[in-house]
């Protein structure tokens, strides 16, 4: 468990180019402190450690915990008795696999479409010229930074318009256009790979159209993967814009999880939501776990290249 | 942002005059069309929708409605003190949480860069916060800031304080601080990885010259990785104004149409807006305080921009990536 995470978190996958050499790594052990850590780090990350991992510990008591033990209070909930009961109920009280499969289905199409887009797109920027093409990318720049969530109600009232509230297309249209950060990660990524390789292909006769499929693409294995991740994850995470789009029975897990575990008379049931959450966090941990380095390495990404 | 960032390319593609030509205007557009037609459609065209709306007194539903100029602009500037209590408060909020959370994120980054054991899970333990999907996020605070089975009423019940209801005024804005907060390892990992960036050589120099750990990093440390610190306020402060979802979640019952038991105090402006249209049925009125708003982080972002020259250290030619 030791390297959860790599040590060096500048040494992502994610962003760098095949022909681009890994940092070295003597490097990195110069700019460690040098001591050994003392009583006092060990005591700031033991409490750090605490206050971040405590609504982990929490919401795990909670899901373990009968109805009379949360009623009792904290305290009951300090002396929990294993029971697995709320996790039952947290399936079958609502329509838990299907709203499983809506989120599942959802963060796929965004995942593909968008990934496949931002790639197409990213390579336009990377590697193609036009008229206005430093415009567009200023463009793509600032629509990261641009208040997403204000546009959001807008949309809402223009879909709504268009007969799209309760369909699933809103997000194919997401999708299809690309999201600005990941065409942002591509463009990264396909602007380092050296002219030689593309100067072959052209050689050979080859048209863009098959340059990007057949040579861009395959090398951008990486981040295609760092895409679809972080893209799902998004997707599977969003709370707002399945609220405001989808009906009840076609919304995802995160509308149902949210505002779904009520008693008839609309009391919230918080030991059955708290089982409910956590199966619902679940696939997003996992996957974190699996895949640190492409979460962490855009996180950084998107911070150095500010 | 200049031709220069493009230049690797280009300089090899100029074979103008001849038949062939490497670049073509036409393929450019045609890979680019579906984010072309993408923004277009899916952020000019609701942002204009906006705007046109934000002119009239349109309700959502009535097919009758009309032109009233700015009148909306107006009554929001001079008559709604509640936007304005909102505005503010969100701006009070953005100031307190924008700079804890960077500070805090830079300051687990230096406890971790150190040499401690299980280091690696002890940055997933900061980092999977910023992760978690914000449904989770809030239930799991909902549970903590619980009045009765809450752990932090425990916790100051053990020193003796009373009970407190956190998700109610005015101790939900407080809440909604702790909340978001705890998802500050995303900045923790991007000044984890300057950090690794600052040459040793630097503060080994200082470190010659007599300076301690904390001149050390006031004055070499916080200075070389100020870009990426500054980086951090500004997106923290775009995000942090427009939080909506937050306290629409944490709130006592929370469903999607109970916006407005969000408690004053953890009313955001967006929240304001949301009840605007969503609980008031009043879309002409919100969409202009969509527009002053999307106008006011507008400035607010050019304005940081030019300020970053005056505070910021951008290091010369350092690396061989952009």
């Amino acid at each position: 468990m030791a390297t959860l995470i790599e040590d060096d978190v500048r040494t992502r996958a994610v962003v760098r180019p095949p022909g681009e050499a890994p940092r070295k790594r003597r490097r990195r052990l110069q700019t460690e402190s040098s001591k050994p850590a003392g009583v006092g780090t060990y005591i700031a990350v033991i409490i750090a450690v605490g206050l971040f991992g405590v609504p982990f510990v929490w919401i795990l008591l909670a899901s373990i915990a009968s109805p009379t033990q949360f009623s009792q209070g904290a305290e009951g909930l300090l002396d929990v008795s294993w029971d697995f009961s709320n996790y039952i109920e947290a399936v079958t009280r609502i329509n838990f696999g299907a709203y499983t499969m809506n989120s599942i289905i959802l963060s796929t199409i965004s995942a593909v479409l968008s990934t496949a887009t931002s790639a197409l797109v990213g390579f336009a920027f990377a590697r193609l010229r036009g008229k206005g093409q430093n415009f567009l990318f200023l463009i793509v720049v600032a629509t990261m930074m641009i208040p997403s969530i204000v546009l959001l109600i807008p949309t809402y009232i223009l879909f709504s318009r268009m007969g799209l509230v309760g369909t699933y297309w809103p997000w194919v249209l997401w999708g299809l256009a690309g999201l600005p950060y990941l065409i942002f990660l591509f463009r990264q990524f396909f602007t380092a790979i050296p002219l030689e390789l593309e100067d072959a292909a052209i050689i050979d006769g080859c048209g863009w159209w098959r340059i990007f499929f057949t040579i861009f693409l395959p090398l951008a294995k990486p981040v295609i993967l760092t895409s679809l991740l972080l893209s799902f994850t998004w997707t599977w995470g969003d709370y707002l814009a399945p609220a405001l789009l989808l009906n009840y029975d076609n919304t995802t897990l995160a509308v149902a999880t949210a505002s779904g575990y009520l008693d008839p008379r609309g009391n919230g049931l918080p030991t059955i939501q708290a089982a409910g959450a956590v199966l619902y966090l679940l696939p997003v941990v996992i996957i974190f776990l699996f895949a640190q380095k492409q979460f962490m390495g855009s996180s950084v990404s998107s911070g150095v290249k500010g | 942002m200049t031709s220069t960032t493009l230049t690797p390319v280009a300089a090899a593609g100029d074979t103008r005059g001849r038949g062939w030509r490497r670049y073509r205007s036409r393929t450019f557009y045609l890979f680019a069309s579906p984010w072309i037609v993408g923004f277009v459609l899916l952020t000019l065209a609701p942002i204009t929708y906006a705007f046109v709306v934000s002119l009239t007194n349109f309700d959502g539903v009535s097919p009758i409605w009309r032109f009233i100029g700015f009148r909306n602009y107006v009554e929001i500037i001079t008559s709604d003190p509640g936007a304005w209590a909102s505005l503010i408060r969100t701006i009070v909020f953005t100031l307190i949480v924008v700079p804890l959370s960077v500070a805090g994120g830079l300051a687990l980054a230096l406890l971790v860069n150190r040499r401690i054991r299980a280091r690696g899970v002890v940055r997933a333990i900061f980092f999977v916060p910023s992760v978690v999907p914000v449904v989770a996020v809030a239930i799991m605070w909902r549970l903590i800031f619980n009045r009765d089975a809450g752990l932090l009423n425990l916790i100051i019940g053990w020193f003796g304080a009373d009970k407190v209801t956190w998700l109610a005024d005015p101790y939900a804005f407080y809440a909604l601080i702790i909340m978001t907060l705890w998802g500050l390892g995303g900045g923790m990992i991007i000044s984890l990885a300057a950090l690794q960036d600052v040459p040793v050589e630097l503060e080994e120099a200082a470190r010659i010259d007599g300076a301690g750990n904390w001149r050390v990093i006031r004055h070499i440390t916080i200075p070389m990785i100020s870009p990426v610190l500054y980086f951090q306020v500004i997106t923290g402060i775009i995000s942090t104004l427009q939080m909506l979802v937050q306290p629409l979640l944490l709130a006592e019952t929370s469903s999607i149409a109970a916006s407005s038991n969000v408690p004053q105090s953890s009313t955001l402006f967006m929240v304001e807006v949301y009840n605007e249209f969503f609980y008031n049925q009043r879309f002409g009125y919100g969409s202009a305080m969509l527009w002053i708003f999307f106008v006011f982080i507008l400035l607010l972002t050019l304005g940081l921009q030019r300020l970053s020259k005056r505070f910021v250290f951008y290091q010369v030619a350092a690396g061989g990536d952009d």
